[in-house]
C-alpha cells in the first residue's frame, strides 16, 4: 500500500497538533511497512527527515511559502488574502506534481488540503480520506469563522470516502454542523511519544502553573489569567507561565497589567523543543482552559513529563484521560481553586500525574498509525 | 440442621457539599443531595422492603427471623428527612423477630486510629437504638466488616457476645464459613462469618445475564442452602440491595417475598438472628486475623478507604484533631462526621480508570474532586478550632 499524503506543517515548523500529528503518523505508518509519499509546502527550514519508507516531497516555491521567516506563522496572523493565495496555489502545484506519481489511497488533513485531496480523487479515482484536526468553528472559538473556509470544508466532508476526526466531540460537530454522515466519520485519538518526555521526577515545587499554546481565542489565554488573578488571593507565591505565541499577546499582556498580576506572569514567546521540555517539567500544575479544543496533545504532553494537569471538559483529550481535573474553560473559580489545591496538597499531584502517566500507556502513535492503516483498508 | 441468618445493613453518608479554598461560612453538608438521595432510596427500597418484611412476619409468625445495623448518620438523615422509614424500622422492632446490631454511630474507620475513640461511637450507637427500638445489642458489626484480633479483643471487652465479618479464604484457609469461629485471643465473643458466595448471589450476580445461574429464583436458592453443610448460614447484604442495586424490574422483590417460604419447606432450614445463632452453637476453631479485613471488593483488605496518598494524607490529618476537637461539641460532631468511611472511599482511585463499580451515589466526578473538598473542609474545620477554641480560653 502507498498513502498519498497532503499535510501543511511538519517539524520543525508546526503551529499545533497538526503538525505533530502528521510527523508522527508518516514516521510510524512507514515503520509499519506502508509506503508514504507526504507532500508539504515547500519552506525556508529543513523539513527533511530520514524516515524509513517516507519520501517527503516539498510542493512549491519559497515565494508560495505560507511560513513567514520572521518566526511567526501566517496562521497567528489571521488569513490575509494573500494566505487564501497560497493555499490556492500550493493544492494547484500538489495536483501537478502527484500526477505524476503513483499511489492507492490520497490523505489530506484539513482543509488547506483538502481542494488537491477532490481533484485527485476526481481525476484518478483512488479513495479520499479527509483528517480533521480543526474545524473553522474550532479555530476561531465560534467567533466569526470564515463561511468560505466551512464551504471547503463542507465539500470535502461531502466527497471523501471516510473522514477522521480526533475525538468523539469532533465527530458529533461535524455531523450537527457539517451533517457528516455518521457512518464515514471514524475517530482515531491523537497520541504522545511518551518516552520522549521525562516522566515522574522530582518536583522542585516552585509554584509554577503553566499555559502552553497559540495566544488565540481558541486556547482560552485569558481565562487563565482571571484564574491566575483568583489563585494570587489565596496563594502569593505562584508563578504563571504563558508559553507560546499569537495573535492575543499584546492584548494578553495589557490584561495581566490591568489585572494587577503581571509581576506573577511570564509570557515566553516561541519556545524550542528543549524549552518546551523543560517547561513541562518544572511546572507544577499544567492548565489547558481551551474554548475549543478538538483534542489537545499538549495535554498528554504534560502529562508524559509527570506533571499533574487541568483540562477544559469539552476538550476530546478529555474522553480519554480520567485522572486528571476537568473544568469549565470559564468557570475561573473552579480552576483557580484546583490551582490553589494543586499546589497545596502535594500528595494530589503524586497520586494524579502517577496514574495519568499510566494511562498514556495505551495511547502511543504507533496506535494511530494502526487505526489508520484500518480506515484506510475501509475508504 | 442449618440456621439461615438474614442481616441487613442500612448506612447512608452524610455528604459534603462543595467547598473551595474561597469559600466562607459555606455549609459542609450538601443538606439537598442527601434528602434527595435519603428520600430516593426510601421510596425505592426502604419502605417497599420494610413492608415486605412485615407481611413475612405477619404471614410466617416466628419462624422469619431478620437482623438489622443501621449506622447513626442513616438514622439521623431519616429523623430529617424520612421519619417514616424509622415508623416502619420500629414496627419491625415491635413484632420480636428483629434484631438490632451494634456499629459505629458515624460509619467510621475510629478503628483504624483510635479505640477510645472507636468505643465513644459504639456507645453512642449503642444509646441511639436504646431509645429508638428498645433494645441492647449484644452483636457488633464494624463498619464495611472491618476486622482484626485487636478490633475483636476491643469489642469482648465492650461485652459483645458476637462480631460479624467477611467468611473469606484469607482467614478461614480451607475452613467453612457456616460455622462459629473463636477470635484469636478472645474467651467469650465469637464470630460470625458472612458466606460472601451465597449474599453475593443477590447483592451481585441477582440480574447478572453472564452468570449461568441466571436468573435466580427462590426455590433454587433454598435448595442451595438446603444442601450447605455447617450450623449457620450467613447471608449478609447491604439494604439498598432491595430496589436500588437490584432494580425492582429484576424481580428482587418476588424473590424476597418467595425466599423465606422456600426455605422452610426445608425440614433442616430455619431461621435464626444472630444472638440466637450464638447461642445454638458453639465456634468450631479460632480465626487469627493480625491485619485488619473488610468486606469490600476483591481484596477484601482497607485498601479502599486508605491505599493512595490523598486517602492516607486526608485521613492523618483528620485523625490528628481528636485531642484538640473534643472541646468543643459542635465540632466534634462534624470531625466525627467527617469520618464516614464513604468520603475516603470516593477518593479511591484503584479502578476508577475502568469506570467504577461502586460509583453509585458518588457525588463527584473524580477522586480527586472527592480529595480537595474533603482537605478544604477539613482546614476550615481546623482554621475554626484554632479561632474557637481562643475565644474559650479568653
Amino acid at each position: 500500500m502507498r498513502v498519498l499524503i497532503l499535510g501543511w506543517e511538519f517539524p520543525p515548523a508546526k503551529t499545533g497538533g497538526l503538525g505533530t500529528h502528521c510527523y508522527e503518523l508518516v514516521k510510524n505508518l512507514g515503520r509499519k511497512g506502508i509506503g508514504v509519499l507526504l507532500f508539504i509546502p515547500k519552506k525556508s527550514g529543513d523539513a527533511r527527515r530520514n524516515l524509513q519508507n517516507v519520501e517527503i516531497v516539498e510542493v512549491g516555491s519559497l515565494s508560495s511559502n505560507p511560513y513567514n521567516p520572521t518566526g511567526s506563522t501566517t496562521f497567528e496572523q489571521g488569513y490575509g488574502w494573500s494566505f487564501f493565495d497560497e493555499v490556492r496555489a500550493f493544492n494547484e502545484e500538489c495536483v501537478a506534481v502527484a500526477s505524476t506519481r503513483q499511489f492507492d489511497i490520497i490523505h489530506c488533513h484539513d482543509w488547506m488540503t483538502i481542494p488537491a485531496g477532490q481533484e485527485l480523487k476526481k481525476r484518478t479515482g483512488k479513495p479520499l480520506v479527509f483528517t480533521i484536526h480543526s474545524t473553522e468553528y474550532d479555530r476561531t472559538a465560534n467567533l466569526y469563522p470564515f463561511r468560505s473556509i466551512i464551504d471547503v470544508e463542507k465539500k470535502g466532508i461531502d466527497e471523501a470516502d471516510l473522514v477522521i476526526t480526533v475525538s468523539s466531540n469532533m465527530k458529533e460537530q461535524l455531523m450537527e454542523r457539517y451533517e457528516a454522515d455518521e457512518n464515514k466519520v471514524a475517530v482515531i485519538y491523537n497520541g504522545v511519544d511518551y518516552l520522549r518526555f521525562p516522566g515522574i521526577t522530582e518536583k522542585g515545587h516552585r509554584n509554577i502553573v503553566l499555559f502552553l499554546g497559540r495566544l488565540t481565542n481558541q486556547k482560552g489565554p485569558d481565562f487563565f489569567l482571571h484564574a491566575a488573578a483568583k489563585v494570587l488571593e489565596k496563594e502569593s507565591n505562584v508563578l504563571f507561565v504563558v508559553a507560546g505565541q499569537g495573535e492575543k499577546l499584546p492584548e494578553l499582556i495589557g490584561e495581566a497589567i490591568s489585572l494587577g498580576i503581571i509581576d506573577h506572569v511570564v509570557f515566553t514567546g516561541y519556545l524550542s523543543d528543549e524549552e518546551l521540555l523543560r517547561a513541562y517539567e518544572m511546572a507544577d500544575v499544567y492548565v489547558m482552559p481551551s474554548v475549543a479544543e478538538p483534542f489537545g496533545i499538549t495535554a498528554l504532553e504534560a502529562i508524559a513529563s509527570g506533571t499533574p494537569t487541568i483540562v477544559s471538559k469539552n476538550a476530546g483529550v478529555s474522553e480519554r484521560i480520567k485522572h486528571c481535573f476537568k473544568v469549565d474553560y470559564w468557570d475561573t473559580w473552579d480552576i483557580a481553586n484546583k490551582i490553589v489545591c494543586i499546589l497545596r496538597y502535594h500528595v494530589l499531584g503524586e497520586c494524579m500525574r502517577r496514574n495519568s502517566l499510566e494511562e498514556l500507556k495505551g495511547l502511543g502513535w504507533d496506535r494511530v498509525a494502526q487505526q489508520t492503516i484500518e480506515a484506510y483498508r475501509r475508504a | 440442621m442449618a440456621s439461615v441468618c438474614l442481616y441487613f445493613q442500612i448506612h447512608q453518608p452524610t455528604r459534603l457539599g462543595k467547598f473551595t479554598v474561597f469559600s466562607e461560612k459555606v455549609p459542609y453538608f450538601d443538606d439537598d443531595r442527601n434528602r434527595k438521595y435519603l428520600e430516593r432510596a426510601a421510596m425505592k427500597c426502604y419502605l417497599p422492603t420494610n413492608a415486605t418484611l412485615l407481611d413475612l412476619i405477619d404471614d410466617i409468625g416466628e419462624r422469619f427471623r431478620i437482623a438489622f445495623s443501621l449506622t447513626g448518620v442513616f438514622i439521623e438523615q431519616c429523623q430529617k428527612y424520612s421519619p417514616e422509614v424509622l415508623e416502619s424500622l420500629k414496627q419491625l422492632s415491635d413484632t420480636g423477630n428483629v434484631e438490632f446490631l451494634s456499629e459505629t454511630y458515624y460509619h467510621s474507620l475510629a478503628a483504624l486510629f483510635s479505640l477510645e475513640e472507636f468505643e465513644k461511637q459504639i456507645m453512642l450507637h449503642r444509646g441511639l437504638i436504646r431509645d429508638l427500638f428498645n433494645q441492647g445489642p449484644k452483636v457488633f458489626r464494624n463498619t464495611e466488616a472491618m476486622y482484626s484480633n485487636e478490633i475483636a479483643e476491643t469489642v469482648e471487652k465492650l461485652g459483645y457476645d458476637g462480631i460479624i465479618t467477611e467468611g473469606h479464604e484469607s482467614i478461614l484457609g480451607w475452613r467453612s464459613p457456616n460455622y462459629l469461629y473463636r477470635p484469636e485471643g478472645c474467651k467469650s465473643i465469637v464470630a460470625l462469618l458472612r458466606n460472601y458466595k451465597l449474599s453475593d448471589d443477590i447483592g451481585f450476580r441477582f440480574s447478572a445475564p453472564w452468570w449461568k445461574e441466571y436468573p435466580l429464583t427462590a426455590d433454587k436458592y433454598a435448595k442451595w442452602l438446603s444442601a450447605c453443610e455447617g450450623d449457620c448460614i450467613n447471608i449478609f447484604l447491604d439494604y439498598e440491595t432491595f430496589g436500588e442495586h437490584q432494580w425492582k424490574e429484576t424481580g428482587i422483590f418476588e424473590f424476597l417475598e418467595t425466599m423465606p417460604y422456600e426455605i422452610l419447606t426445608y425440614e433442616n432450614l430455619d431461621f435464626k438472628t444472630p444472638s440466637e445463632i450464638i447461642e445454638a452453637y458453639k465456634p468450631v476453631g479460632v480465626i487469627d486475623v493480625p491485619k485488619v479485613i473488610s468486606w469490600a471488593d476483591i481484596q477484601r483488605d482497607t485498601s479502599a478507604w486508605l491505599e493512595n496518598e490523598m486517602q492516607r494524607s486526608a485521613f492523618e490529618q483528620m485523625a490528628k484533631l481528636e485531642r484538640s476537637v473534643k472541646t468543643n461539641r459542635e465540632l466534634l460532631h462534624i470531625w466525627r462526621l467527617l469520618q464516614t468511611s464513604d468520603h475516603f472511599y470516593y477518593m479511591c482511585t484503584k479502578w476508577f480508570a475502568d469506570g467504577d463499580v461502586h460509583k453509585y451515589f458518588n457525588p463527584y466526578d473524580s477522586p480527586y474532586d472527592a480529595f480537595i473538598n474533603y482537605m478544604n473542609i477539613l482546614q476550615d474545620l481546623k482554621r475554626r478550632l484554632a479561632t474557637e477554641s481562643k475565644l474559650i480560653s479568653f
